[in-house]
């Protein structure tokens, strides 16, 4: 019996009377001098401009007359009876009155209120072209206009361009006056592409082969090794599953193993490491299905759900719970593809962007087959289990057949071991014959549900593609006999579609911003009319046409952006000119050094003190020693090799953050998330210098450092250069240079007294460490 | 009541729905002058601007607050307004026999015959309102509680009802009420966590971390959880380095820092980063003080009960005396927690079946310690500037489930209240029906209840906003009015 969210307005029809329409009267009140002054000051408070109350706006005509959210016309000229504006300016029940009694304007006197009703059964006079405001048209906004490729801008220093996204950083530089910081030196380029593109640091090897490569192409080459190396792809996978909100659990208050989910992690992982082309990557995660890419559908699935337990018995709860799980689902395809919120749309039309209820409704008719289940996995790693499956049943079957006739002691024992050994396996093989990805079944039926609520559904409503882009894209519309698999191919091909004004743009828009930390539209997720403007609105559809005509490579983009000038810049000490225009260096005259993520800042740590397990994929290791109940999630303090993977292949319990790399911002899988906060808190400090995984990988990293530098031994002459060896690699390892001369001395005293793993704790905690130069 | 005044308005798959923006021409611009004179524009969303280096200063209040610090009082479980706030006679009457016209199924199943309170009520105080005896040294302080007793959930499942106490929404991963403080207005100690959640010595509630997590909020707004029993994580080096290392590991950490910052001038991350270590080891000083109660007194002690032969009642009376040492010190939010995971109301409020039986012993654990600490915050003079709020994530039914003892969960009428800094001493707010079916009067949301605790520190429910993926995301959403029947 979930609260029904009964607003006021529903009530008038109680009130409504069949009261006798009176007749209009010659003398009727004149709209500019005596209606108009009523409504700016008790109604214009709430219900004008852009954000009016209930979607109800009184400074417009037609919308005046079209009324708000699920009450018709707020006006039916000549019948004040019937006119919800009369009623509520009239009624005196809190619960109904207009305004309410929150609201600072007073309520219309009794004067007032026949005066309004005298205008209303008059005819409702309402001349044109005296309103206050004027409609514009909600679709016309640059985001929804078709992408045109733009001509390169000429620039002053046409030497600097490396490539063509370096000509609109460059113009838009010199239109404010400013030049671009000096390149960064190749050290610094190094540590910053390998911690972007891998989420790990250079190691002192590949620092060195950069360095001394005098070749052409050394930094293509940089850039080509670390694109194909898996890490890129464990590195670039969190970005997206950050946004899809992905974790292991189910979520709300039970919170219980969501057990087969990883298979879609390790998709997302596969699907950029092999550069799956983004149309291809967006058509699978809705419909993979459909080509033999099931697990790509966990996507759909990727929210909180509530579980058959948790939702009320009752047949109103378990509608609203399928409500709740397929606005999830909206949620997911809406912002993390189009960057357009549609989800806003579902108890009304939406306030800012052209999408009306219908529209949220008719996306929903094309996902309302899906299910949030586990379920048979149709891939080739559940078929060999099922293969495997069978072979042990008959082993198994064989093993009892025997037992049954009666063997000797001896051989009863073997046997029964044999079949404990068997179940084993089974329950082991078992697993991996399911997924917890889209579930599909026979569409639900969708009906426009008034306010929301499932309690009161309208118009039965089928799949029907926005209708805000019906001019520039062939309208998608399916009948009630199309089945479930065929609505989601035909919503992945419109969303797809190479000439989308959305899909390319919000892509290519995130890339960028996973390079620079904020995006060239700062709301990646919303590029609708309450998003934020592009900084570079030309460069995003140079980058959009570029993406689309390569055929939709995201590693093409991450070469365009990583070996261009704008990326090779410094990140160093600001110009004061350009400090005092763009401190936030969102027009680039610098590279926009941040702090690393959690997962990139505890996989550096493993890389660092050489203990970092490289095992891809599965089920994923666990963070915590038990789950949930009353001792909630304690956690694991040291880990053996298994916890020592990349922290992507954690099992990642929803809600709940990691005990000590948690606090640098790490998502909780609640609700999507287009970027990761930045903060600095005493909390994250305590942890990353006091915790038992620091402390342990400092003396792993000493380890390492003792072994790497062999050397001389322990004789007193020899321990201080041995020690200044040490600090030396240790350096390189941590942050790819070695230390300056004062660096150098302190660091050997403080190693000369407190040994090695000191040294090492300090370098772990440094900025320089932490940070993406 | 399906049917709205008419079906026109929602047919819209028309063009004009996508008209709506004003582009204000002249007349927009001379109505705006005339909304603002007469102070009607909507009002502007204020965030607060953050200082890197000081996350946690104390940043100013929209308006003239009348309470700087709150300490919420959080009973999960959903405990029974019928048995302990909200007085329902006529449920003798009608005991044992059906509620007519009412459901056939709630949350967890059939319905039974209603059921009279499970124990006695008596008048209490000057206002001689009518407390039951489950909880006889709360009820004694009736008279400076602002009851509200007609508060409704927008759900009847405990994990998303407790978010939405906490949060203001009944999804996962939104701000809560105390990150919202904290993110406006910081704290006035800076050698402690500004918000600080202290767990039940048997758990964590059932909505767990929600309750005091950031959501979107920057982390460093997060509650820090801490009880008398189990301090904050990582506040000592682990395994066996030696102070002298330690002291030495970090003077080097600085030092490396400092040289990489003159390379780096100006870079605000980087400063912040290096306070955010100096903050930390304050913390490390502070914490364990303020942790230990060596210094209460054993009258101190005697009165919370922190010496009961109960161990769980002891502990949460030590959790009660820490919740009063740190509003001592200024920590800006303080969120105390009675009861934890759902458990056949074994271990918190939620009283299905044997509601008599588990109440007997949940009150005994809560009301001594609760009340002692009210009156000890009392005595110290720190009501005058701390708001204290005693909360619950919705009521239960009037009548019993089918075949059981106890209560099933009911988000249509429930009773929670304040009391200290601010509010109205003596005053009950809202009604339910004479079953306590639902709320019939002054009917309220738990958008109101959170608006009017922000109103209380100065704060603006409609204004505090955070932008996130192109939202003013807001603690009330759209929704919210200030009690103000509760204020002085």
């Amino acid at each position: 019996m979930p609260q029904q969210v009964v607003l006021p307005l529903v009530l008038i029809a109680v009130v409504l009377g069949s009261m006798a329409k009176q007749t209009a009267a010659a003398d009727a009140p004149d709209f500019v001098a005596e209606i108009q002054p009523l409504l700016v000051a008790h109604c214009y408070e709430c219900h004008a401009g852009e954000a009016a109350e209930s979607g109800l706006r009184l400074d417009i005509k037609s919308e005046a007359f079209r009324g708000g959210d699920g009450h018709g016309p707020a006006v039916v000229a000549g019948d004040a009876q019937a006119s919800p504006l009369v009623q509520f300016t009239r009624s005196d029940d809190p619960q109904l009155q207009m305004p309410p009694p929150e609201a600072v304007s007073a309520r219309l006197t009794a004067e007032q209120q026949a005066l309004l009703a005298a205008w209303v059964d008059a005819g409702a006079v309402w001349p044109e072209g005296v309103d206050t405001a004027v409609l514009a048209d909600r679709r016309d906004h640059w985001a929804f206009r078709p992408v045109v490729r733009p001509q390169l801008p000429d620039v002053d220093q046409p030497e600097w361009v490396r490539n063509g996204l370096d000509a609109f950083i460059k113009s838009r530089l010199e239109a404010v006056g400013l030049s671009p910081s000096p390149e960064a030196d190749r050290r610094t380029w190094l540590r910053r592409v390998t911690l972007d593109l891998t989420g790990l640091p250079p190691t002192p090897e590949e620092s060195v082969a950069f360095l001394t490569d005098q070749t052409a192409d050394a930094y293509e080459r940089v850039v080509e090794r670390l694109l194909a190396s898996p890490r890129y792809g464990e590195r670039y996978a969190q970005h997206w599953l950050d946004i899809v909100r992905y974790a292991d659990t189910h979520g709300y208050e039970v919170n219980t193993e969501r057990v087969n989910a990883w298979p879609y992690r390790d998709w997302v992982i596969d699907a950029l490491n092999r550069d799956l082309p983004y149309d291809h990557f967006v058509r699978q995660q809705l419909v993979g299905d459909a080509f033999g890419e099931d697990a790509a559908t966990g996507f759909l699935v990727t929210a909180a759900v509530l579980l058959p337990g948790q939702i009320g018995a009752d047949e109103a709860s378990k509608r609203q719970a399928r409500q709740e799980a397929l606005a999830d689902i909206i949620i997911n395809v809406s912002d993390s593809f189009l960057g357009l919120s549609v989800g806003c749309a579902r108890c009304h039309d939406h306030k800012f962007d052209p999408v009306a209820q219908r529209d949220y409704y008719t996306m929903q008719a094309f996902l309302s087959g899906v299910r949030y289940e586990d379920r048979p996995y149709h891939a080739p790693a559940a078929e060999a289990a099922r293969a495997r499956i069978a072979e042990l049943k008959q082993q198994q079957a064989a093993a009892e057949a025997e037992l049954a006739a009666g063997p000797t002691d001896e051989r009863r024992g073997q046997l029964e071991h044999d079949v404990a050994e068997l179940k084993k396996q089974l329950t082991a093989e078992t697993v991996k014959t399911r997924v917890f990805a889209g579930s599909f079944q026979k569409p639900d039926e969708v009906f426009l549900l008034s306010r929301g609520d499932p309690e009161q559904p309208g118009d039965l409503v089928w799949p029907q593609s926005l209708a805000a882009f019906d001019d520039q894209l062939q309208p998608v519309g399916l009948g009630p006999g199309a089945g479930d698999q065929t609505r989601r191919l035909a919503l992945a091909n419109w969303i797809t579609h190479p000439s989308h004004p959305l899909t390319a743009r919000v892509m290519v828009n995130r890339l960028w911003q996973w390079h620079f930390g904020i995006g060239l539209v700062e709301s990646a997720s919303d590029f609708g009319r309450n998003g934020t403007l592009p900084s570079h609105p030309l460069l995003l559809d140079w980058l959009a046409a570029e993406f689309v005509a390569n055929g939709w490579s995201v590693k093409d983009m991450h070469r365009q952006i990583v070996l261009s000038a704008t990326y090779r810049q410094a990140g160093g000490p600001g110009q004061p000119e350009a400090m005092a225009i763009d401190a936030d260096s969102r027009l680039l005259w610098r590279f926009p050094s941040r702090r690393l993520e959690a997962e990139a800042i505890r996989d550096s740590m493993l890389a660092v003190s050489g203990r970092l397990n490289l095992v891809m994929g599965g089920r994923g290791f666990d963070l915590f020693r038990s789950r949930g109940g009353l001792s909630g999630f304690p956690p694991i303090e040291q880990f053996g090799p298994e916890g020592r993977r990349r922290m992507i292949y954690a099992h990642k319990i929803r809600m709940e953050k990691e005990s000590v790399f948690g606090a640098f911002d790490c998502p909780d899988a609640g609700q999507t998330l287009d970027r990761r906060r930045r903060s600095t808190t005493p909390i994250q400090a305590l942890n990353l210098f006091n915790s038992p995984f620091t402390i342990d990988e400092a003396e792993a990293f000493a380890a390492r450092v003792t072994q790497e530098v062999a050397g001389a031994g322990a004789d007193d002459e020899h321990v201080d250069e041995q020690i200044s060896q040490q600090v030396e690699r240790a350096f390189l390892l941590a942050v790819a240079r070695a230390p300056d001369d004062v660096e150098r001395e302190a660091c050997c005293a403080v190693v000369r007294e407190h040994g090695l793993a000191s040294l090492c704790r300090a370098l772990l905690n440094t900025n320089e460490f932490l940070f993406l130069p | 009541m399906n049917q709205p005044l008419s079906c026109s308005g929602l047919r819209l798959l028309n063009r004009r729905g996508f008209l709506g923006e004003t582009a204000a021409g002249l007349g927009g611009i001379a109505l705006a002058s005339l909304l603002a004179e007469q102070g009607l524009l909507a009002a502007e969303p204020i965030r607060p601007v953050i200082d890197p280096t000081q996350p946690h200063a104390a940043r100013p209040p929209h308006h003239e607050a009348k309470a700087k610090n709150v300490l919420v009082i959080f009973c999960a479980g959903a405990v029974s307004q019928l048995e302990t706030w909200d007085w329902k006679p006529e449920l003798v009457t009608w005991d044992d026999t059906p509620l007519p016209g009412g459901p056939e199924v709630t949350f967890q199943g059939p319905a039974g015959n209603l059921a009279r309170p499970q124990y006695a009520f008596r008048p209490r105080g000057e206002t001689g309102k009518m407390v039951s005896d489950l909880i006889p040294h709360l009820a004694e302080l009736t008279d400076r509680f602002a009851f509200v007793h007609s508060l409704t959930s927008r759900t009847n499942t405990h994990g998303p009802a407790e978010n939405f106490l906490s949060t203001g929404s009944a999804f996962d991963g939104f701000p809560s009420l105390g990150a919202w403080v904290t993110y406006a207005l910081g704290s006035e100690n800076q050698d402690l966590p500004a918000f600080v959640s202290i767990l039940d010595p048997r758990g964590v509630p059932q909505a767990s971390s929600n309750n005091w997590g950031p959501g979107f909020l920057p982390a460093e707004f997060q509650g820090t959880t801490l009880s008398a029993a189990a301090p904050v994580r990582h506040l000592k080096v682990a395994g066996d380095v030696s102070t002298a290392a330690d002291q030495a590991t970090r003077g080097l950490l600085r030092q490396l820092n400092e040289r990489h910052l003159s390379e780096h001038p100006a870079d605000g991350a980087l400063a912040a980063r290096i306070a955010s270590y100096e903050l930390a080891a304050r913390m490390q000083l502070s914490m364990p003080e303020v942790g230990s109660l060596a210094e209460e007194s054993p009258a101190t002690l005697e009165a919370y009960g922190a010496n009961d032969a109960d161990a769980t009642k002891a502990a949460f009376a030590r959790n009660c005396i820490l919740a009063r040492r740190l509003i001592e010190r200024g920590v800006r939010f303080v969120q105390l927690f009675n009861g934890a995971y759902a458990s056949g109301g074994e271990l918190n409020w939620d009283g299905h079946q044997k509601l008599k039986e588990q109440y007997d012993r949940h009150a005994m654990i809560l009301d001594q310690p609760a009340a002692a600490l009210i009156r000890d915050l009392e005595q110290r003079g720190l009501m005058e500037e701390t708001l204290v709020v005693w909360c619950t994530e919705f009521g239960r039914m009037p009548f019993f489930q089918k075949g059981a003892k106890g209560r099933d969960h009911n988000p249509d009428g429930f009773t929670c209240w304040m009391t200290g800094a601010g509010v109205r001493q003596g005053v009950s707010y809202g009604k339910t029906d004479d079953l306590g079916v639902k709320a019939v009067e002054d009917v309220s949301s738990l958008y109101d209840f959170n608006a009017t605790i922000l109103h209380l520190l100065g704060l603006d429910h409609t204004r505090l906003s955070y932008l996130h993926n192109g939202f003013e995301r807001r603690l009330t959403d759209v929704h919210g009015r200030v009690l103000r029947e509760l204020l002085t």
